[in-house]
């Protein structure tokens, strides 16, 4: 019980602040940005001839679950990125930065007991934000193409095709993979979660936690990392379109979330070991 | 209540403090005393356990802070350092979050703490609009929200104006008298220190040179403003009535000496005595000689 008021109010201070609305603002944009380029004629062509290359009928594919889906796979990782590592790299650091730590510490908490309010709160930030881009998306694609339709999936890298010509199931696809989406950006969170538990100024903590995550996806892009791309974080990451595959491989998806959510745990004891031992004083 | 013994801490490799005890007494008002960079925050930053120390440990109504900090600190409220709030929050939301971490928020306590402060008409207020002394308030609210049995106040009148600072003076004093509170107490300002503490302890470079009740101030040999003429003439009736010249123009009369008695040996041998004062000694004046090196309980203490 306590827990959850202590939540809540780590919650009200990260919606308190302009910078947690920074991320909603730019995804409407740029939500508002894609819609606009699929209407144009030539990305309409496009789509049309590739739906038709694969066997598939342009009018049931064209559709607002085709685009959610867009969205969340070309946005999440190059712009949610940016602002989860924001969030979650100022979370401790910009507060030890500004001195609130110093308030918090004389009551008779524990650290422990302060960071898992706020991991949990950066959690539960990340993996809303994810529902919110996917929910905004879609209803914003309702608005511009209509409800009706079904869910178009191709995804090169991650080897994955697939077509869902009912509405329902299609439907259910996005919201597993939005899930896949929201607990593999926890492990983003996580990393700069523990940057920000560190004497590190807050701008730091954010830029290196993206400095890693560029490397890791460039690191993986190059053709001779290929036998070793499931060592790759990002790679892992990526794995949430494994619940878009017609035949749902759980080992496959059960193993790369215990790699993310065994990184997870381990990201967060590093950063509360060295948060254990900080002294707090200016 | 409280007792810190042998406490020890290093910055860098630069003693912060070194093996420094003291205790505080229930309803005891303690000053700690210092230059700047003396050890005086770092000692307050290791009872709240924000700074870990080297050696040493604090307990507080006999739990350990090293041990057992969430139990030790439930009865404790602070000011430690500035106090920086949530300036995009109301003063309100920063009571409720600051209370959530020890034990939970209570709408009625929180209400009736505000307004014992003072600042019920603007705690609703975003903290960013809120003045230097209306900040102080709201920490010495929060202070206030654990219904502690002590309080640890860093530089607390830091920034006030000297009714801000009375006002303070007087609600601390108040809280001690009306709950027994134990307060431990950092200042530069030595006015208020001599003021509000019972007991005060000097630390100059991590170490305490002196310790001792404010009200004991005077117990060191007492000082006397002369103006005797002609001045080599007293010289014999002085040092024959005890008195040892500090400079021209003040002595220091032996414990149980009665100034009466040697005024009365000066004008019996002619000397026309045309003041005989009794220097009040000021806090600020035993921290000079501290500080200077030339009061005796400093160098007692070493």
């Amino acid at each position: 019980m306590l827990f959850l008021q202590q939540l809540r109010g780590e919650l009200r201070k990260l919606f308190a602040r302009p910078r947690t609305w920074m991320g909603y603002g730019a995804f409407f944009i740029m939500e508002a940005l894609i819609l606009f380029v699929y209407k144009l004629e030539g990305s309409q062509r496009h789509m049309r001839d590739l739906m038709a290359r694969n066997g598939l009928e342009f009018g049931t594919y064209y559709s607002s679950l085709t685009i959610t889906f867009t969205i969340m796979l070309v946005s999440m990782f190059l712009l949610g990125s940016i602002y989860f590592a924001l969030v979650a790299g100022d979370i401790v650091a910009k507060e030890n930065e500004d001195g609130n730590l110093r308030m918090v510490f004389a009551r008779p908490v524990s650290r422990l007991r302060l960071l898992l309010v706020k991991y949990a709160a950066v959690s539960l930030y990340t993996f809303s934000f994810v529902f919110f881009v996917g929910v905004s998306g879609y209803l914003m694609a309702v608005v511009a193409v209509g409800r009706e339709g079904g869910l178009f999936v191709m995804e090169p890298r991650m080897k994955v095709f697939a077509a869902y010509p009912e509405w329902r199931e299609g439907a259910w696809r996005l919201i597993l993979s939005a899930a896949g989406i929201g607990v593999s950006m926890i492990t983003l969170s996580s990393l700069a979660f523990m940057f920000s538990c560190c004497k590190i100024k807050p701008a730091a903590a954010s830029i290196i936690t993206l400095t890693i995550l560029f490397v890791d996806m460039i690191l993986q892009s190059f053709p001779f990392f290929k036998p070793y791309e499931s060592f790759f974080v990002t790679w892992r990451m990526s794995s949430w379109v494994f619940f878009m595959e017609p035949n749902l491989s759980w080992p496959k998806l059960v193993e790369s979330y215990a790699f993310l959510i065994g990184l997870d745990v381990s990201l967060f004891t590093l950063g509360w070991a060295a948060f254990q031992t900080r002294d707090f004083k200016t | 209540m409280l007792e810190a013994s042998g406490l020890c801490k290093s910055f860098g490799g630069k003693p912060a403090l070194d093996h420094f005890s003291f205790s505080v007494r229930r309803g005891e008002i303690y000053g700690l005393l210092g230059h700047n960079g003396a050890g005086k925050s770092t000692t307050l930053g290791i009872i709240l356990g924000m700074v870990m120390p080297d050696g040493g440990d604090v307990t507080i109504g006999g739990v350990s802070v090293r041990a057992e900090r969430s139990k030790a600190l439930r009865k404790v409220g602070a000011i430690f350092e500035t106090p920086a709030f949530y300036e995009y929050l109301s003063g309100w939301e920063n009571l409720r979050i600051l209370m959530s971490y020890s034990g939970g928020f209570d709408p009625a306590a929180a209400r009736a703490a505000v307004e014992r402060v003072g600042l019920a008409n603007r705690i609703h207020s975003k903290v960013r609009t809120f003045s230097h002394g209306m900040r102080q308030r709201l920490a010495l609210a929060q202070a206030l929200l654990p219904e502690p049995e002590v309080m640890l106040l860093d530089e607390p009148t830091d920034g006030l104006d000297p009714e801000g600072i009375k006002w303070f003076r007087e609600f601390i004093l108040a809280l001690r008298d009306e709950r027994g509170t134990t307060v431990l107490f950092n200042s530069h300002l030595l006015a208020e220190v001599e003021l509000m503490c019972d007991r005060v302890a000097i630390l100059r470079d991590g170490r305490r040179v002196y310790e001792g009740a404010v009200g004991g101030l005077h117990d060191d040999a007492p000082l006397f403003d002369v103006d005797l003429e002609p001045w080599d003439a007293a010289l014999g009736p002085l040092h024959a009535g005890g008195g040892e010249v500090v400079v021209p123009g003040r002595i220091r009369l032996p414990h149980g000496a009665d100034p009466a008695e040697l005024v009365a040996a000066l004008v019996r041998a002619g000397i026309r005595v045309r003041a005989f004062a009794p220097v009040r000694r000021s806090l600020e004046d035993l921290y000079m000689e501290i500080h200077n090196g030339a009061s005796p309980a400093a160098k007692a203490l070493g």
